[in-house]
């Protein structure tokens, strides 16, 4: 099942574009980023810190960026390795489109995980990528409008998705 | 009651057959029981691994340095470092033929090919130092397209596992008996896909091994939570080049095996490789998420089953084909091959039936080693065929006692050769049948059942019969290589005041072997049960032998210690007549006591012990007492000791929700004499729960990546008090004529058909619906999507 | 992460105990690793199995999930000592009598929670004894043993309870 998310952000689809591409906004905005290093302009490496269930680990991967469509979208691939905690990796189509002057951006994600995260967390990935995505955009949107309220709740989403609406609706 | 032979069994039954405690048990009420890691040694190392979390992985690098500086870390060891001590496994052997496996070496070298495949080994002041090492090894790793399901392994486009195999398939098999065509045309047909999930053993004590090398004299002392110690001391001197003599394993009290404690694990190959290279004692014990991840597990079968019957209910062949995937290699020393070899042999064997055709495809996957586990192939086996029964007994119209009656094997047709060649010697289908009517008030429940149906509550019986092997011969696995032992040895020794200890070869996991040997010695040398003493699972201690698996402790073990103990009878009365200067023939030995003709207590066997050792002077000249006898038995006669029973299940399904409540479940059963009924319930009644848990709730799920998910026993449901019914047993008694004991095997009894009974059960709750299911675990989605409940 | 040990006093099985531990220590470790107390098994690790119960303070708890500092000035009773007690013997009988333990891994878990579901009095209907013991997994007997054994230990209790001195 996919993750999907859409949020109105009040700027241009040239800064939104931008702020995506920007090492510095990304590793603001992904959730526990301890590091974020561009290789080039389509690839970074990452440190990252989470918690799946009872599970915690510090990921060191990469960040990948293919299918760039300046300023349309792009996919975004990433994969970690967390030690005995096992592998994360994870992708997510970005769209950007025009509309009225702001930007509406829209997400599709897909994550996978193994070893001990998949036989301890498997019961918990959805719900745990759905939040993380969650709050990697709902923190983008807010960085982009100011500190706070620029991202509506979802457009729409494809799931009763309890924790993203409750995010976007605190920020 | 009845007994199915017509040879009458000497029991002299003062122990044999009574239903006596287990007075060894005793120290687990006292906390005083003594698991592999209870055990602390001076200077001990503790062991964690790393796993590669991938399904399958190219590793290209692995980098121990930052780690190895972490505290209390002893030495970190890869692959490489074990690969120059340890001689590769092959779980291949010679008489299944054309079958492949990739060597084995205790870590991974350059590919992974499980996820939970261990890499390298830490060994630590403690267990939790060694975890925070490995938290600092690096490791590059490139993921590999994995084979997670069985059939798209077969794909010719498939990744392969074992690339100098050239295919994914480790051994294939075909069956044919009879004319299969002609049984099938112009029969009625009936048939199913049926779908078998992966479980594990889920024993309560995790694995565990301390390995103690000494390089001082080249001695290597393992405690080692197994169930074939004599196995594991040939294997460890065979691949790391030791000298066997020197090599003593030792199994302590092992909290559970069920079958999965007896497979080389890598770990534990990696243990004693740790021990070998430090010199230090080093000890691992598994936590249950590497348990679940490291552990065989059992099953994962798909089989495609038909049978054809004719108008009148007579049953007249099987076509069966099973696909089974089995792990990215065969386990060691046994193969992974043995569960589908039996699945396609038992299928059909407590019927009439000549015209047989089955095909068996043992594939590689990359999900965990998939081996032996209680009951092999037994459950699977009965599913099918007892499913089929009863679904060619609705469609011609019969009850399923009645159909089971006009085609099971009957007292007049043994010795009996299945049409798949096992030769049975004598089993009592028809009267466990009879039985097992009486006993569960089949027209009383089933008129409940109707009743009951009226007001909206869906009950189910279901039966199911099997037939067991047990007390295998050199059959199984000696014919083709394997270095498994199918004999056992037997040592008693009077001590010094003239008590009995007895070393013996079978070896003790709770299921109560050391009770019920000590109950035929007792018996067989004449002496008083409580100056018994058993001692097992010390490859130092006692004569080498087979252990404990495929239900051969009573009746392989039994009959070593009851021949022992004749011969230590007579070699006491021998004694006793040369101190009194009286023929030995005129005396005997009844509960410790030296009698004669006349039940005269001549003396006991406290003075003659006594006499013997510290007055030997008074013996005659050149006659020594030899009050130390050994005995080995092995199998002779039939290759198996067949078992049979039959068990019946009664549940109640809440359409509603889909969840299956077992109310009842009964089993007859007979295992030929009957040592200690008490225990040999118990034994039912365990692995009868171990059924159902298959049945209902334990699966082993993987995502289609390979990835383990439900590794824990949060998420890994075992059946539990409150959801287990109360299960009556009952006996009946057909002794082997291969032994004078008598004794089959009973351990697996209970797994082999309950979870069928419930799957027939379930069936027949659902059968008004119109629904059916063909795969275990029942879970609660499965049922409601059974009856078209849910999508 | 915190390394620095920490002192610790327990009462243990009616002896108080001190000892430096490190934070991270789990009270089952603690017990089996610095006290030689075996007879607390670990199962699951994540209170799931039930092997590891103790009785702390009187109620039964996972040792596996609480750490030793967290028991610092209470009292934990485990098997060795409530066997040593003679508190649970009625228990014991009627486990060994019934054959009521196979491979032993649970017992010392089943044996405290037997205590914990006759601990009120009465005798407990079946259902509600297998209820008690859900949370203690049992891999060998099925389960009907152990109940049928603490079924007998109440109605023991219960009919001792009325013959008894008023």
């Amino acid at each position: 099942m996919d993750i999907t998310g859409e949020y109105r952000i009040a700027a241009s689809r040239e800064i939104v574009w931008s702020a995506l591409n920007d090492p510095d906004v990304l590793r603001q905005c992904i959730p526990g980023c301890k590091e974020l290093e561009a290789k080039s302009p389509e690839e970074m490496d990452a440190k990252v810190a989470l918690k799946v269930g009872p599970v915690s680990a510090t990921f060191s991967g990469n960040v990948r960026l293919e299918d760039i469509v300046a300023p349309e979208g792009y996919t975004l691939i990433g994969q970690g390795n967390g030690g005995i905690a096992g592998f994360a990796k994870g992708r997510a189509l970005v769209r950007l489109a025009e509309a009225g002057g702001h930007t509406v951006l829209s997400y599709e994600a897909r994550a996978e995980i193994g070893g001990k995260l998949a036989s301890l967390g498997s019961r918990l990935i959805q719900s745990t990528s759905r939040k993380l995505a969650g709050q990697f955009f709902d923190s983008f949107a807010a960085h982009l409008g100011g500190k706070r309220a620029t991202a509506d709740a979802p457009v729409s989403a494809e799931v009763d998705d309890l924790e993203l609406i409750h995010h976007t609706q605190n920020t | 009651m009845s007994n199915a032979s017509d040879i009458p069994f000497a029991k002299t039954t003062k122990y044999i057959g009574a239903a006596l405690p287990r007075a060894t048990a005793k120290r687990f009420l006292f906390g005083r029981g003594r698991y592999t890691d209870d055990i602390e040694v001076p200077r001990m190392l503790s062991a964690a691994f790393l796993r590669c979390p991938y399904a399958h992985a190219r590793i290209l690098a692995i980098d121990t340095t930052n780690a190895r500086k972490f505290p209390g870390v002893h030495s970190i060891l890869t692959g490489v470092d074990l690969a120059r001590i340890c001689r590769p496994w092959v779980g291949t052997l010679t008489h299944f033929a054309g079958m492949k496996s990739a060597p084995q070496l205790p870590l991974a070298m350059e590919k992974a090919v499980w996820s939970g495949h261990p890499i390298a080994i830490v060994i630590a002041e403690t267990r939790a130092q060694a975890e925070d090492a490995l938290e600092a090894i690096q490791v590059e790793f490139v993921e590999l397209p994995a084979v997670v399901d069985a059939l798209d392994g077969l794909n010719e486009h498939s990744a392969l596992i074992n690339e100098a195999a050239g295919d994914n398939l480790i051994y294939a098999t075909q069956i044919e008996a009879g004319t299969i065509a002609q049984a099938f045309e112009d029969a009625e047909i009936v048939e199913a896909d049926f779908i078998f999930g992966r479980h594990t053993a889920v024993t309560m004590e995790p694995r565990s091994i301390l390995a103690n090398f000494d390089p001082s004299t080249g001695r290597l002392d393992v405690h080692q939570s197994t169930q074939t110690p004599y196995q594991f001391q040939d294997v460890y001197a065979r691949h790391f080049n030791l000298s066997e003599a020197n090599v003593r394993v030792v199994a302590p009290d092992v909290g559970g095996s069920f079958g999965m404690k007896l497979h080389v694990y890598h770990e534990d190959m990696a243990v004693v490789g740790a021990s070998i290279i430090s010199g230090r004692p080093v000890k691992f014990t598994a936590d249950r998420m590497e348990s679940f991840a490291s552990d065989i597990h059992a099953r994962d079968h798909r089989v495609r089953a038909r049978l054809a019957v004719s108008s009148e209910g007579i049953l007249r062949g099987f076509d069966v084909d099973d696909v089974t995937g089995v792990g990215p290699f065969s386990t060691y020393p046994r193969t992974s091959v043995v569960e589908g070899n039996q699945v396609v042999r038992l299928i059909g064997a407590a019927y009439r039936v000549t015209d047989y055709r089955a095909a068996l495809r043992v594939v590689a996957q990359n999900k965990n080693q998939m081996s032996q586990y209680r009951a092999v192939g037994h459950p699977v086996a009965f599913a099918v065929t007892e499913y089929l029964v009863d679904l060619a007994a609705r469609k011609v119209g019969l009850d399923p006692f009645e159909i089971r009656r006009r085609n099971y094997l009957t007292q007049d047709m043994y010795p009996h050769t299945t049409a798949t060649g096992y030769q049975i010697e004598r089993l009592s289908l028809e009267i466990c049948l009879e039985k097992l009517h009486e006993v569960m008030d089949y027209a009383a429940i089933v008129a409940e059942q109707e009743r009951l149906r009226r007001t909206g509550v869906y009950r189910g019986i279901g039966i199911a019969t099997y037939v067991e092997i047990t007390n295998p011969s050199p059959a199984f696995y000696g014919v083709g290589g394997g270095h498994v032992s199918a004999q056992d040895g037997c040592i008693l020794k009077v001590t010094q005041s003239g008590e009995i200890q007895c070393m013996i070869s079978v070896t003790e996991q709770g299921q109560g072997t050391e009770a019920i040997i000590a109950q035929i010695v007792a018996e067989a040398v004449g002496t008083d049960i409580a100056t018994v003493r058993v001692f097992t699972g010390d490859t130092d201690m006692t004569p080498a032998g087979g252990a404990a698996w495929a239900c051969r402790g009573a009746g392989v073990g039994g009959e070593t210690a009851l021949q022992a103990g004749k011969k230590l009878k007579k070699r006491i009365v021998e004694v006793a007549g040369a101190i009194l200067h009286c023929p030995a023939h005129h005396l005997t030995l009844v509960d410790g006591r030296i009698v004669d003709a006349q039940q005269h207590t001549r003396m006991t066997l406290r003075e003659l012990a006594h006499l013997s050792y510290f007055r030997s002077d008074l013996l005659p000249a050149g006659r020594p007492a030899e009050l130390t006898v050994a005995h080995h038995h092995g199998p002779s006669g039939f290759p198996f000791a067949f078992t049979n029973g039959i068990h019946g299940s009664l549940v109640e399904v809440d359409v509603e929700t889909g969840i299956v409540k077992i109310l009842k479940h009964w089993v007859v059963e007979d295992c030929g004499t009957v040592i200690n009924p008490l225990l040999v319930e118990e034994q039912i009644r365990g692995g009868v729960v171990q059924g159902l848990g298959a049945a209902l709730f334990e699966e082993c799920r993987y995502s289609a990546s390979g990835q383990l998910l439900n590794g824990s026993m949060a998420d890994y449901l075992v059946p539990m008090a409150c959801e287990m019914p109360d299960i009556e047993v009952y006996h009946v008694e057909t002794p082997t004529r291969d032994t004078e004991l008598g004794a089959k095997g009973c351990g697996e009894a209970g797994t082999a058909a309950s979870s069928a009974a419930a799957l027939n059960a379930v069936n027949n709750a659902l059968s008004v619906f119109g629904a059916s299911i063909t795969q275990i675990p029942m879970t609660p989605e499965r049922i409601l999507r059974a009856i078209g409940a849910v999508g | 992460m915190l390394t620095t040990a920490l002192l610790v006093t327990v009462m243990v099985n009616g002896e108080s105990v001190q000892r430096f531990v490190e934070p991270r220590l789990s009270l089952a470790d603690f017990l089996r690793r610095d006290l030689g107390l075996t007879g607390t098994h670990l199962g699951c690790e994540m209170g799931a199995c039930g092997a590891c119960l103790v009785s702390l303070n009187g109620s039964a708890v996972h040792s596996c999930l609480m750490l030793a500092v967290q028991a610092d000035g209470l009292s934990v009773d485990t098997i060795e000592g409530l066997a040593e007690s003679g508190f649970i013997s009625d228990l014991q009988t009627a486990f060994h009598e019934r054959n009521a333990m196979q491979c032993g891994f649970c017992t010392s878990g089943m044996l405290i929670a037997a205590r914990e579901c006759l601990a009120h009095g009465g005798v407990p209907s079946r259902e509600e004894i297998r209820d008690a013991l859900s949370g203690n997994y049992c891999r060998c007997t099925g389960y009907q043993s152990i109940v049928d054994a603490i079924e007998t230990v109440a109605i023991a209790r219960a009919e001792k309870e009325v013959g008894g001195p008023v």
